[in-house]
């Protein structure tokens, strides 16, 4: 890519770019604010929300980090059983698929049931939705690994643990990151509908209440709050991929 | 050691073979894939012996069933119960080769997220030698591989024949005392292809390893080997073995003597009759299917 190029694609610009649209846009065709209120209307909304948005951030994060965190151990733990123990993967894989296609908003429902109107309730939730492609991804990265490789690690005497930490989880590590990818986007969904079945903090919260309430201008601060949100976690997972897992899976 | 010394060692060896258990041998060696009507016989009653110190060359028709038959040797695939594998005299049963043998495949199977450094040491590092000493280990070596200057570099830099010299080098660093070449230097250039091959003459006459190696490469066959095997076409079988009564050390020029020329016009008939059956055999195949 040329440097004027990668100037243009870069994320700041990018949302320069997009706030600059929402500026001229607005006045140029007359817009109401009903269906897109000013940016600087949303600012000052945003300003006047700012500890009750902080705070909701914050608690937001946090039940989408720890969710997340639990969900892709667990996946990653699961994906790895499957791929060692084919019994394993027969029994539970159908399971795990059907489960899969149940709802969020209806599997929520018995999570609050179960934990109540607590953080481990959102959290459970989050670690729900992210566990799955993490998993899926885990089983697909092991289970293809490159059987070359595995022969010469074989002839050189390897166990199947030196194999596995050698070989196996490295050549899966770049589809595995693809799984937590989806997974930490899924997992923030996830807390933000887990709010809605009843809390007092976090951005699904405020989302709620401004709907109620039909304020237009606070659900557009919280629709901007939710996107960064969701972009920080996910470029830090890009981050760190390209950091340390930049090979590709062959 | 001068060069009298392998050429005596090697006689010795084979004179007294029957004090001296061969390095391995193999006996009556099958390996057929797949079920009727869709069997493909790869290697068909292989018998072959290598006296310990022995530089041996085996050349055939590609899909003759060169590389299924190291996979043999080096443990990754049982032979067919019909025949066994000896290693210094002793039968071994399937998977009891892991570990014994230094293997360089075909392909040179890099890891892409490991540096040169320590795609080199691999095999140091599953026997459990520290990161640390396998590291300093490799880096001694990396100027006789004419990798200087490497090691930190990913295999994705390198061009084919220096990965080719990183998979050398990590086989060299597994050291057993027989080691498996499957076409080495088959990635390399006319010009690196003549230097390493010197050079891994020159290693082996000093460290007396037993080497079995796979080429396509008639000229590489009789100058690097003590003895030059030739393969039939699939199902391959030993059809003959040469022995190469040239003075070592070998340099270029042996290639251009009168007694080089000789063999080679000998071995050249029947690698040639062999490859031209390969063809025959898949152009009957072919006549076959649009046949029926
Ligand atoms: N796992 C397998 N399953 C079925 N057939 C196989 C398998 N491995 C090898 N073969 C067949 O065995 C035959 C010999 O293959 P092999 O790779 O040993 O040939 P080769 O002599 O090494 O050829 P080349 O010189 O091209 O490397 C081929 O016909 C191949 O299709
Ligand atoms: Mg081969």
């Amino acid at each position: 890519m040329t440097m004027r190029g990668r100037i243009l694609t870069s994320p700041p610009v990018t949302v320069l770019l997009v706030a600059l649209a929402w500026l001229a846009v607005v006045p140029l065709f007359n817009i109401e604010p009903r269906y897109l209120p000013p940016l600087g209307d949303v600012y000052a909304e945003a300003v006047k929300l700012w500890p009750d948005l902080l705070a909701g951030f914050w608690r937001t994060f946090l039940e989408t980090f720890i969710g997340f965190i639990a969900g892709a151990l667990i996946g990653i733990g699961f994906g790895t059983a499957f791929a060692y123990v084919r019994l394993l993967e027969r029994a539970f894989f159908p399971i795990f698929v059907a489960l899969q296609s149940v709802p969020v908003i209806a599997f929520g429902a018995i999570v609050v049931i179960w934990f109540g109107n607590t953080i481990l309730a959102k959290v459970v939730i989050a670690l729900y939705l992210a566990f799955f492609p993490v998993a899926v991804n885990t089983l697909r990265g092991l289970s293809g690994v490159n059987p070359g490789r595995a022969a010469l690690l074989s002839s050189f005497g390897a166990s199947n643990w030196q194999s596995f930490l050698m070989l196996a989880l490295p050549s899966a590590a770049p589809v595995i990151m693809t799984g937590l990818k989806l997974g930490i986007s899924l997992s923030l969904a996830g807390a933000i509908v887990g709010e809605w079945f009843g809390d007092t903090v976090g951005l699904g919260v405020l989302l709620l209440q401004a709907l109620y309430f039909e304020q237009v201008t606070r659900v557009w601060v919280l629709i901007i709050a939710c996107g960064l949100l969701g972009a920080l976690l996910y470029g830090a997972l890009s981050l760190i991929e390209r950091r340390y897992v930049w090979w590709q899976f062959d | 050691m001068s060069s009298e010394g392998i050429q005596n060692g090697g006689m010795a060896a084979r004179s007294k073979a029957s004090v001296i258990p061969p390095h391995l041998q193999l006996v009556n060696v099958w390996k057929r894939f797949g079920s009727e009507p869709n069997r493909t016989v790869a290697v068909s009653n292989v018998d072959l012996s290598i006296a310990p110190g022995e530089f041996v060359t085996l050349i055939g028709p590609s899909g003759c069933g060169k590389s299924t038959l190291f996979n043999m040797i080096a443990g990754l695939l049982p032979p067919d119960s019909d025949g066994s594998i000896l290693l210094s005299g002793q039968p071994q049963p399937d998977g009891a080769l892991l570990g014994k043998i230094a293997f360089m495949p075909q392909k040179d199977l890099l890891f892409p997220w490991r540096t040169v450094l320590d795609n080199a040491t691999l095999a140091l590092e599953v026997e459990g030698m520290s990161r640390r000493k396998a590291r300093a280990k490799a880096e001694s070596l990396f100027p006789e591989f004419g990798l200087m200057g490497f090691e930190r570099h990913y295999p994705h830099e390198l061009s084919g024949g220096m990965r080719q010299r990183v998979a050398l080098m990590r086989t060299f660093l597994f050291e057993r005392d027989l080691i498996l070449l499957d076409e080495p230097f088959g990635a390399l250039d006319a010009l690196t292809r003549a230097m390493m091959q010197r050079w891994l003459l020159d290693i082996w006459e000093r460290h007396k390893r037993t080497v079995l190696f796979i080429t396509h490469d008639i000229d590489e066959a009789i100058f690097l080997g003590d003895k030059v095997m030739v393969m039939t076409a699939r199902p391959g079988t030993i059809k003959q073995t040469e022995t190469i009564a040239l003075p070592r050390p070998r340099d270029a020029s042996v290639i251009t003597s009168p007694d080089f020329m000789e063999i080679k016009r000998r071995l050249l008939a029947s690698v040639e009759e062999e490859s031209m059956k390969t063809f025959a055999l898949s152009r009957d195949a072919a006549d076959r299917k649009t046949m029926s």
